[in-house]
């Protein structure tokens, strides 16, 4: 299937699909109310990104 | 009298529903979402069976290690078990993978990861439908 090939993302692209895709499944499976799903899933989110782009920012020093 | 009929039907109603449970739980591993749709959650049904299909679809379209359960050491071992908690969607994984995997570049990596907590969450979801099913969880 030529679909095996046809994905290619930049380290930020494959962050933030992780990052959307785990927040959202957690918001669902945690809380009950749409609105608090989203909150949930906002929150996740913006932790998600926040510590990913944390630990990139602590470890730039020691890539070379 | 009645208080010893009820007395006797409790267990029994217990071991049903505990047996159902089971069956919940492994039905939402096998088939991401059908342990919630199961129990007519509709909404964190349609939520795991996308998530769940989409880690796949994407990890295993980035190349990363579909692992088989003829692994070289513990790692490759415990790869398996992750990726085989996806369920049935292992077998997708497995055929989108005709190329094989590409570990060379970050982006197989990336995919390896992605079908790794494919699993994970769909493990997650499915003993959430569990205890759901057991009453323990809303």
């Amino acid at each position: 299937m030529t679909t095996a090939t046809a994905i290619k993302l930049s380290h930020l692209q494959a962050m933030l699909l992780f990052a959307l895709v785990i927040s959202v499944a957690f918001g669902f499976l945690s809380r009950r109310q749409p609105i608090e799903r989203v909150k949930y899933i906002a929150w996740s989110l913006f932790l998600f990104l926040l510590i990913g782009v944390g630990i990139a920012w602590a470890m730039a020093p020691f890539s070379r | 009298m009645a208080d010893e009929t009820s007395a006797r039907a409790a267990p029994s109603r217990d071991s049903k529903r505990e047996a159902m449970a089971y069956f919940i739980g492994v039905a939402g591993w096998l088939v991401p979402g059908l342990g919630h749709a199961l129990l007519k959650m509709w909404g964190r049904a349609v939520a795991c069976f996308l998530t769940v299909g989409l880690l796949v679809i994407v990890g295993a379209g980035m190349r990363g290690n579909v692992f088989s359960s003829r692994g070289n050491d513990a790692f490759d071992s415990l790869g398996f078990l992750a990726d085989l908690g996806t369920g049935t969607f292992y077998l997708v994984a497995r055929s989108l993978e005709s190329n094989g995997p590409d570990v060379s570049h970050a982006g197989g990596d990336y995919g390896t990861r992605f079908l790794a907590a494919a699993g994970v969450l769909n493990l997650l979801a499915a003993l959430h439908a569990y205890e759901a099913a057991r009453g323990r969880k809303a």
